[in-house]
């Protein structure tokens, strides 16, 4: 069945009362199988290849820092009193902040029925995952002695003899941050059984039929499977949506229950969410623009998904602005000595640059997604989304590293200055983040075929309705 | 099946109407809500409710109360509206002339926030203690605070800003109805476009103004207090009390004939979703707030839930907890629930009822750590009731008189609602 | 053909192309009355439920009774570690603090639904299922690609070969399959399994090492893969430091420092003696006495006391007396730090005569004496003083026994305390406390092992026990004579007993012995 009534259309523009196209061109059933099988099949292509070699390497070089850190002690990095909170709670932060993204295409946006979700939220969701991996390496990283991690889980130990103290936020970060990694795995990963499925059926490869095959699970595409399937989709879908929304809470609360001015404020939790959404739909949109040119998936990755993703931004970023606000108009109608100083301090003091990269990217570049051509021009979404996660991770910055280096007692004030470890590991920490993702391009379904068909069965359906 | 139905009935069907029996009820509804109103307020300045209980504040309060109570559900439903179209929401069409008609209930409620904003130029600090000149000196605030504070919370200040927010609400709600209604006659698809076009900076404007809305109107009512996160809590419950609003309003018409076929289950069963979806907004925004003032123990800030555990108000607290949460979120929780029109309805009445104790919590311990008494409870009750009864009244007077429709009958998005299905 | 007759049949399906074309050949399927039934899609297809008759799945209860679950043992596990096994406080919360055990609670509630959902969907679905007949049909391949399936199943009861392959057909059905067992080779493929055998294996390497590590003992050091400071820089106790001139690693204090505790009561209650008297009578040594508990650790201290030491030297040896052993002394004040005091002892006897006592001894124990004072003084006596001097003070203790029976040569008898000269009249409490404290010829002083407080206990204790050993039953209040009574002829009956049986058990071995030496000589006779 030929589609060819969408093909060049502008599916940027919506009549009220027809619902624009999300799969363009003539695709049909099978050539959304072949366009996104064919990633996986064909060998890699060369900016395949030069791309890991770059982003492993960096991985790698992450790696030895690693090491170098365990090896030596935290000492090697810039964290010194008063701001023993540096860099690395700045990744951490920042990192989990990009991975609330996918879940909140797959778990929010399908809740409120959004069917353009179904392009990208595979590797939204493989995102999240990855994403998650670069931050729990932090406060894994961060507590020290790492090889005794495992001692924030509770279990009966025989030499402690002592249990986790679970009044701290701290340990309510491992519990969200691991949940959180946990369900979106087991999202991430049903999603695609059917999808695995697909790549098992097109192997010639025995080999490689018997691997995708086990990753399958035996899926049959049976209707009482399915069934079953979207239901449990949908009540994961349910439990995720909570979820996503209580690990930046939580971790805001590692800041806001504390007593340090600019940290307790009660409207961190919505405000970190916020951001968090702001920060992975950019980075989202960073990989996914250049991920469709090199993939050639621009049918099923349309422009109007890019500028359903440009509005989530302009919306989000322009909440955090009134967040930062709010926060700034507290801080003086509440006429606490310290609280006041605080801000002050962040936009006029000794990291006034650091505030003021912030603002112009958090606040005032999502501004320029008022204009349609910014939503519409995929190197200028690039550029625009870029700059959102510079700003977003500047934001981590400030709230982390200005309020620490001014305490409340002068004579306890400090400046930060970052180690070679902290860039390597900053750096490195996003060569671990491409090289997960581009092994994810190379041998998982980036996009979710089962979706997009069904998105297409309904427009087909949709059509066949009105004629 | 609702396709077929409605392919039948042109624009000017009788069920598109206000049915009859509610028109009717418009002018009695409205008299005796002002005639309440006022009683209630007499029998609270002069009656006098128990000890330790200032009159005329008491009063007041309960006055803020039943306003506040009106005005969030009318902003809520503007908000519903602004986001609909936000998102060219399909589903919503059918019941967003319902929504539209609370919303433009804003401006004649902007005219009953006239008292409150006489009473805030009383300099006894009778309603916001902040208008007391002594009042730095009485708290042990320290003058240079005190000073420096009192610049924003003066009475000519605060009454242009609330004027303010309420020109600016009002001026949105016309906006938004009067380009609904043209479209009823005129079909115009362009209307919408328009209307989708200025719902962002809107709910900017929105957003804005509901926070500090918040801070002014109810925060300010501890002077000293302050949480950055007062304006979400108080937009949680407004969009939670727009939604059981609506689905009050759907049902109540649709038992009297009107939008019978165009409101399914369907409809029901995504309204029941946002009124379970709003229940854990509001718990988490609401614990989130208590939590961290809880946590970080600050006297500044715990003062607000120390005074909302004294006295006769410690039962309240603990009460919201299970009342706010946990029975509507078990109650809401099945798919079985949401999808019965009748006990969705009935859990909209009884979050409406709760949504009050929430605004009466928020406001009244600012009065005194006694509910008043008898009398106290009576002049709470009669201000809260005849306000409410006020406020039906004269929206239903409104729509009868304007022949406003029920349903936005030419949006080009109806045919898609009708067809809703959930997955 | 044949082959297939064999096997066992499954069911029939057909191939449609197009979602509308499989929901009508649905409903017809169902509305003729098959029940078996099923259709395979490449993407779950809207309304086939109804189409096939497929009930509602069970799947959210599930859900809803892992979250449960979740919560109860989120709070469960809190409250029992924080509260009560392990309670301790934190930033000031208390050990219950159920806002802060919300947080964990909801995420094991979400992680437990969500596995409940996740599992409990496989599990309904009876996944993983590797080996499917349905799998057997190269063109079913395409299921996960662009075509459906309607698939009728042969235990239907309906199900009739000919009649499904034609009602399939009509219905637009393609391609009518059969569907038969699997009967392809199982087995895992040759390199496949040699790769996998080989990594199980060599993951089971460390693991044996580590295992058997565990239970072997090794002289060498612990292997450090991590410090986990165990090679702290800061130096031990008595070990040389190149930081100070002294050399010393450990710091003494400032002279003149009170420890917090040290000194709080009067002098008086340190030495025994009343200080005023003995600074009226004897300022040097008064004033030696207050130095040596000033400074225990003065470096300048000997020096200072040297002095007076010596000149003090030949008039003090006088007072000690040269007695027996066995007979208690006079006792020394051990006042001057170690090396005087060291020197002074050993020309004592031999140029001492007796020369009266003048220091002013504490007369009076100067704690309030009570039962409790008394029995703590008995706990202290009973586990510092009877090792030698006995639980009865007869001097008579395990120690002196067991000297006794190796015939200790340097050992000298611990005195008894029972003797006129000891008694408080003769040997001042002050003075007792003195001796305990500082030694007395063969006897070390306590002063460093028994609280100051707990040598005056000892002190009303041996008075107690002096006084016991001298009552008669007068002595005891009257209505405690009885019962001592009763105890004492139960002890006398006791012993009464006891010599009895030592007698006869005495008794039976001469006659054994008796016995057994006629034997001998009975037996020894005829070898002669």
């Amino acid at each position: 069945m030929s589609l060819a009534i969408t093909q060049g259309l502008d599916n940027t523009v919506e009549r009220p009362g027809e619902r624009a196209p999300l799969v363009l061109g003539d695709s049909t059933y099978s050539s959304i199988t072949e366009s996104v099988s064919q990633i996986a099949e064909r060998p890699p292509t060369k900016a395949w290849v030069i791309g890991f070699m770059i982003s492993a390497s960096l991985a790698s070089w992450f790696g030895i820092c690693i090491a170098y850190l365990i090896y030596t002690g935290v000492g090697v990095w810039g964290n010194m009193n008063p701001v023993f909170w540096g860099w690395p709670i700045v990744n951490f932060v920042f990192w989990v902040g990009i991975g609330h993204a996918g879940t909140l295409i797959s778990a929010i946006l399908y809740l409120f029925r959004q069917d353009w979700r179904t392009s990208i939220n595979r590797a939204a969701e493989a995102m999240t995952i990855f994403a998650v991996v670069c931050a729990g390496t932090f406060p894994g990283i961060h507590v020290g002695r790492a090889w005794l991690a495992f001692w924030l889980a509770p279990y009966p130990s025989l030499n402690l003899w002592m249990w986790p103290q679970f009044r701290s936020p701290l340990l309510w970060d491992v519990f969200a941050v691991s949940t959180y990694g946990t369900v979106s795995l087991l999202f991430w990963y049903m999603g695609m059984i059917p999808d695995l499925a697909t790549f098992r059926d097109r192997s010639r490869n025995k080999y490689r039929r018997m691997a995708y095959g086990i990753l399958a699970l035996g899926w049959s595409g049976s209707s009482r499977h399915w069934m079953r399937y979207e239901k449990a989709y949908a009540l994961l879908a349910a439990f995720a949506a909570p979820l996503v929304l209580s690990v930046h809470t939580i971790v805001s609360f590692d800041f806001a229950v504390s007593q340090v001015p600019g940290w307790h404020t009660t409207i961190f939790p919505p405000y970190f969410v916020a951001g968090a959404v702001f920060s992975g739909f950019a980075m989202v949109l960073t990989l996914m623009i250049p991920a469709r040119q090199i993939f050639s998936l621009e049918k099923l990755i349309t422009v109007r998904h890019l500028e359903n993703m440009c509005k989530v931004i302009l919306a989000t970023g322009t909440i955090v602005g009134l967040a930062y606000g709010t926060e700034f108009f507290i801080a003086w109608y509440g006429q606490v000595a310290e609280e006041k100083f605080a801000f002050i301090n962040r936009a006029f003091g000794p990291y006034w640059w650091a505030y003021w990269i912030m603002v112009t990217c958090n606040v005032i570049s999502p501004q320029l997604f008022w204009i349609k051509s910014n939503r519409t021009i995929p190197w200028r979404i690039v550029v625009i989304s870029i700059f959102v996660n510079i700003g977003m991770w500047f934001e981590r910055f400030v709230i982390v590293i200005t309020s620490l280096s001014r305490d409340y007692l002068p004579s306890a004030w400090g400046y930060f200055s970052p180690t070679w470890v902290d860039w390597s590991m900053l750096v490195g920490s996003f060569g671990l983040f491409f090289t997960l993702f581009l092994l994810f391009c190379r041998f998982m379904p980036i996009i979710n075929m089962a979706e997009v068909k069904s998105t297409l069965a309904g427009q087909l359906h949709h059509h066949h309705g009105d004629h | 099946m609702s396709e077929h139905t409605h392919k039948t009935k042109t624009a000017d069907d009788p069920s598109f109407q206000l049915p009859a029996s509610f028109g009717s009820l418009a002018v009695p509804l409205a008299v005796a809500g002002a005639a309440l109103l006022i009683v209630g307020c007499l029998i609270g300045f002069f009656a006098g409710p128990g000890e330790g209980v200032q009159p005329a504040r008491f009063t007041m309060s309960a006055y803020l109360v039943a306003f506040t109570y009106c005005f969030s559900i009318s902003l809520g439903s503007l908000f519903f509206v602004l986001i609909q179209h936000l998102v060219r929401a399909g589903w919503s069409v059918v019941v967003r002339r319902v929504a539209e008609v609370m919303m433009i209930a804003l401006p004649a409620l902007a005219i009953l926030f006239l008292p409150v904003i006489v009473i805030a130029w009383s300099p006894s600090g009778t309603l916001y203690q902040w208008g007391y000149e002594g009042y730095a000196a009485s708290h042990g605030v320290p003058a240079s605070m005190w000073a420096e504070k009192s610049r924003y919370l003066s009475a000519d200040w605060f009454s242009v800003r609330s004027i303010f927010y309420l020109v600016t609400l009002s001026a949105i709600s016309v906006f938004y109805f009067r380009l609904s209604r043209r479209q009823d006659e005129t079909g115009e698809i362009t209307l919408t476009e328009k209307m989708q076009a200025l719902s962002g900076p809107s709910v900017m404007l929105f957003a804005l103004v509901t926070t500090f809305a918040a801070f002014d109107w109810l925060m300010s009512l501890a002077p000293m207090w302050f949480s950055t996160m007062f304006g979400v809590y108080i937009f949680a419950g407004s969009v939670l009390a727009a939604h059981c609003a609506i689905v009050v309003v759907t049902y109540l018409l649709q038992k009297r004939g009107a939008i019978k076929d165009e409101v399914t289950i369907e409809h029901y069963h995504d309204l029941g979703k946002y009124l379970f979806g709003f229940v854990t907004f509001w718990t988490y925004i609401s614990f989130s707030q208590f939590l961290l003032i809880w946590y970080a123990n600050i006297p500044e800030e715990t003062t607000w839930f120390y005074t909302r555990i004294q006295g006769d108000w410690e039962v309240m607290s603990y009460s919201i907890i299970f009342l706010h949460w946990l029975f509507p979120f078990l109650g809401l929780l099945s798919r079985h629930v949401r999808r019965r029109p009748t006990l969705v309805f009935a859990w909209a009445v009884y979050l409406l009822l709760i949504h009050f104790i929430d605004i009466y919590w928020i406001v009244m311990p600012e009065a005194g750590i006694k509910f008043g008494g008898a009398t106290g409870l009576l002049t709470s009750l009669l201000i809260t009731g005849g306000m409410v009864t006020l406020y039906v009244g004269g929206i239903l007077w409104f729509v009868r008189c304007n022949q406003v429709k029920v349903l936005a009958v030419r949006d080009p998005r109806l045919p898609e609602s009708l067809a809703f299905e959930n997955i | 053909m044949t082959d297939k007759q064999e096997k066992k049949l499954h069911g029939t399906y057909a191939e449609f192309d197009a979602v509308d074309t499989l929901l009508a050949a649905c409903r017809r399927v169902r509305d003729a009355g098959y029940t078996k039934t099923d259709a395979f899609t490449p993407f779950p297809v809207h309304g086939i439920d109804k189409a096939l008759g497929i009930k509602p799945t069970a799947l959210p209860w599930i859900a809803l009774a892992c979250g449960l679950t979740g919560t109860t043992i989120g709070l469960t596990m809190q409250v029992w570690m924080n509260t009560i096994d392990y309670p301790y406080i934190i930033s000031g919360k208390p050990f219950f603090s159920m806002p802060a055990f919300i947080p964990v609670s909801f995420e094991l509630t979400i992680l437990l639904a969500s596995f409940g959902a996740f599992f409990g969907m496989l599990a309904l679905n009876g996944l993983p299922k590797f080996s499917n007949p349905m799998f057997t049909n190269p063109r079913f391949d395409r299921v996960t690609d662009d075509k459906f399936f309607l698939y009728i199943d042969a235990a239907d009861s309906r199900y009739n070969h000919g009649g499904v392959t034609k009602l399939l057909g009509d219905l637009g059905g393609a391609h009518i399959h059969d569907v038969y067992d699997d009967d392809s080779s199982v087995a895992v493929p040759k390199p496949l399994f040699v790769i996998m055998a080989s990594v199980i294996f060599l993951s089971l390497i460390p693991l044996l090492l580590v295992a058997r590590m565990r239970v072997t003992t090794s002289d060498s050091p612990r292997f450090h893969i991590f410090f986990d400071m165990d090679f702290s820089p800061a130096k031990g106790a008595q070990s040389a430091s190149s930081l100070f001139a002294d050399a010393r690693a450990m710091r003494v204090d400032v002279p003149g420092t009170v420890a917090v505790g040290q000194l709080d009561e009067e002098l008086d209650f340190y030495t025994g003696i009343d200080m005023d008297a003995l600074a009226r009578q004897d300022k040097p040594r008064a004033a030696r006495l207050v130095r040596a508990l000033l400074y225990p650790d003065d470096p300048e201290a000997p020096a200072a006391t040297d002095e007076p030491a010596v000149a003090e030297g030949p008039a003090k040896p006088a007072d000690e007396p040269a007695k027996p052993a066995d007979e208690p002394a006079k006792p020394e004040m051990k006042e001057e730090p170690a090396p005087v005091a060291t020197a002074d002892p050993i020309p004592a006897p031999a140029t001492a005569a007796a020369v009266e006592d003048t220091t002013p001894w504490l007369k009076e124990n100067p704690l309030a004496l009570s039962l409790e004072v008394l029995q703590r003084g008995q706990t202290q006596f009973e586990i510092y003083c009877a090792t030698c001097h006995g639980n009865d003070g007869r001097g008579n203790g395990l120690v002196n026994r067991r000297a006794q029976r190796i015939l200790a040569t340097a050992w000298v008898q611990p005195s008894s305390l029972h003797q006129d000269t000891l008694y408080s009249d003769a040997y001042p409490d002050g003075k007792l406390f003195s001796t305990i404290s500082n030694g007395i010829r063969k006897m070390g002083g306590y002063s460093s092992q028994i609280n100051v407080r707990d040598r005056w206990a000892i002190v009303a204790y041996v008075r107690a026990l002096q006084a016991s050993q001298n009552a008669s039953l007068d002595d005891v209040p009257l209505d405690r004579r009885n019962e001592l009574t009763k105890e004492k002829a139960a002890v006398d009956r006791k012993l009464a007993e006891q010599a009895e049986a030592d007698r006869q058990r005495a008794e039976a071995k001469a006659k054994a012995e008796a016995d057994a030496a006629a034997t001998e000589a009975a037996v020894v006779e005829p070898a002669k």
